[in-house]
């Protein structure tokens, strides 16, 4: 069963502006389930949905087994949340935010501490959050979604504002939240290199649509087999000059050349012949068979 | 066991801590005996003979109110309760409130009861800024002794009980607008709107009906010389109403907002 479940979930800010179309998430129990599509795609406002931050219209969500509709303050018990900017009163300290929360959530004093220990946030004694850097109000903000130990965790682009230590910090947190509590995560970003590493499972979104559902590893099968080949030189002009030479259909792409696909000993061949026309190669290999590509793939062809 | 009521209670209770809202209950309750004693001590030559008069504290009482009833009060009110929801806005935090175990019931009414028992604390802080208005200047000018009327304490609380009750309308509106409308000058302008309406209804004959009057007639109920001409009677009765029909109207536009932060 999974943790979280949506059914035909849709949404619509007009009549002639539907944002969500049948949206049907499936998050099981103990993953980390990466939540992916551009910027606009609807994941805020699935997961603003799920939290019951915006009136539902149609479908259904269902946390631990149960409706939304029904038991929703039994559920956000053992939800914990960052929808966007964190959510924090700026005229009073760290400390004071999470005093807030605890005394709601009925979590013991000590979490406090703790907490502030795991964001690396304990020596902000009297400093009140409006001095706060963006990156700090980022970690408090995460600091209070999890001090109640949920059983589930939904962070909406917790990097935000992260430098690039925050960001490997914050994903070592996750890793440990979920490997050392058992908490199931829901996180969204737009970028799937941000989030690769870390996510057991991943929910492709594009313009309200859900278009991928899966583990990493489904993810990686869609690979294309038959992926186009990308060439780097030092000099593009002068090797595509070769390459109409040879036959080969080849153009200019955004990063460097893109070929037909074919089987490596062309590739080996046509190296070759740049070699000996004095083409400097740089790169030359499958294209589109990473992740991010696939993500992209994935985005320009089924949502077409 | 501890109540979920109880709890809510003192995080909205926490959350004005430091906020302007509360600052402004301090410095709102202590302005008008501020200035009473600044302008006593300038005029200290006449303190003798205003402290050894019989009505002295009717006299002190009913000036500290005239400008609070008639003006700083409303206001106050109107600047508060809006101040306080602003938290919620300005911090961007009406999602985490919802976001928190808690029925929309909970959180309506624990932020309301933070608002009644500050305006509670607003007079509890003037009448004690009157009390000390009377009191510094006796303690401060060399011949003037400590005023020789007695204190007549328990009508100054009823009085002032029944001010809290006429501000309780305003509090129920202002609090309804500043939950509807997340702009902080919409429910400040609809209030002094409000104020400006009820101050030119003070001579209607209904003017009881007016929700945001009622701090103004219970002041110039007793005064001979104020161009109020309405009627008085089941004033209180009338601020209950519309404090308890103000209430629900808020709570239901509350629990009904399709988008909760």
């Amino acid at each position: 069963m999974p943790c979280l479940e949506t059914i035909d979930l849709c949404h619509r800010y007009a009549p002639d502006e539907a944002i969500l179309h049948g949206i049907a998430l499936a998050v099981p129990e103990g993953s980390v389930y990466g939540f992916l599509g551009p910027n606009g795609a609807g994941k805020t406002t699935t997961l603003r949905l799920v939290l019951g931050l915006i009136r539902k219209q149609r479908g259904a969500i269902s946390i631990f087994g149960r409706s939304l509709d029904t038991h929703r303050v039994e559920i956000l018990k053992r939800v914990g949340s960052l929808i966007e900017s964190p959510s924090l009163y700026e005229h009073l300290t760290a400390q004071e935010n999470l005093a807030l929360l605890q005394r709601i959530h009925r979590a013991p004093r000590t979490r406090i501490g703790a907490v502030l220990e795991l964001v690396g946030l304990a020596g902000t004694c009297g400093k009140r959050v409006g001095q706060f850097s963006l990156g700090m109000k980022q970690r408090l903000g995460i600091a209070a979604a999890m001090l109640h130990r949920p059983a589930l965790l939904i962070l909406d682009e917790p990097t935000n504002g992260l430098d690039p230590n925050g960001i490997i910090e914050m994903r070592d947190l996750i890793v440990a939240l979920n490997r050392e509590e058992g908490t199931t995560i829901l996180v969204s970003s737009h970028l799937l290199a941000e989030i690769e590493r870390f996510v057991t499972h991943v929910g492709i979104v594009h313009r309200g649509r859900l278009l991928f559902q899966g583990t990493l590893d489904a993810l990686r099968r869609e690979r294309k087999p038959a992926a186009p080949v990308a060439l780097h030189t030092a000099d593009d002009r002068h090797a595509l000059r070769v390459l109409a030479d040879a036959g080969v259909d080849a153009h200019a792409g955004e990063n460097g050349i893109v070929m037909p696909a074919m089987p490596p000993p062309r590739i080996a061949a046509i190296n070759r012949r740049l070699v000996e026309q004095g083409v400097d190669v740089h790169a030359i290999g499958s294209a589109g068979g990473d992740l991010e590509s696939i993500f992209m793939n994935l985005i320009g062809s089924r949502a077409a | 066991m501890r109540s979920v009521f109880v709890d809510t209670f003192c995080c909205e209770w926490l959350k004005k801590r430091r906020s302007l809202g509360a600052w402004l209950i301090v410095v709102g309750a202590l302005f008008t005996p501020t200035i009473i004693v600044v302008v006593r001590l300038i005029r200290h030559a006449q303190l003798p003979a205003l402290y050894a008069n019989p009505e002295f504290w009717t006299s002190l009482w009913r000036s500290s109110w005239e400008s609070m009833a008639i003006f700083f009060v409303p206001m106050a009110v109107i600047l508060a309760t809006s101040l306080v929801v602003q938290i919620e806005v300005r911090n961007n935090a009406w999602k985490q409130v919802h976001a928190l175990p808690l029925e929309p019931i909970t959180i309506f009414f624990a932020k309301l009861a933070v608002i009644v028992l500050m305006l509670a604390q607003f007079f509890v802080l003037f009448d004690l800024g009157i009390y000390l208005s009377a009191l510094l200047p006796s303690l401060l000018v060399s011949g003037v002794p400590y005023p020789q009327a007695p204190l007549p304490l328990r009508s100054f609380l009823a009085d002032t009980a029944i001010y809290f009750v006429d501000c309780l309308p305003i509090v129920a509106a202002q609090y309804s607008m500043s939950l509807r409308f997340n702009n902080f000058l919409a429910p400040i302008g609809i209030g002094f709107l409000a104020w400006i309406g009820a101050l030119a209804a003070l001579s209607w004959q209904h003017a009881r009906l007016v929700p945001y009057a009622y701090t103004m007639l219970d002041y110039l109920k007793d005064n001979p010389a104020a161009r109020s001409v309405a009627s008085t009677s089941g004033m209180h009765v009338y601020a209950m109403s519309w404090f308890v029909l103000f209430t629900l109207a808020g709570y239901l536009l509350f629990a009904a907002k399709a988008h909760k932060g």
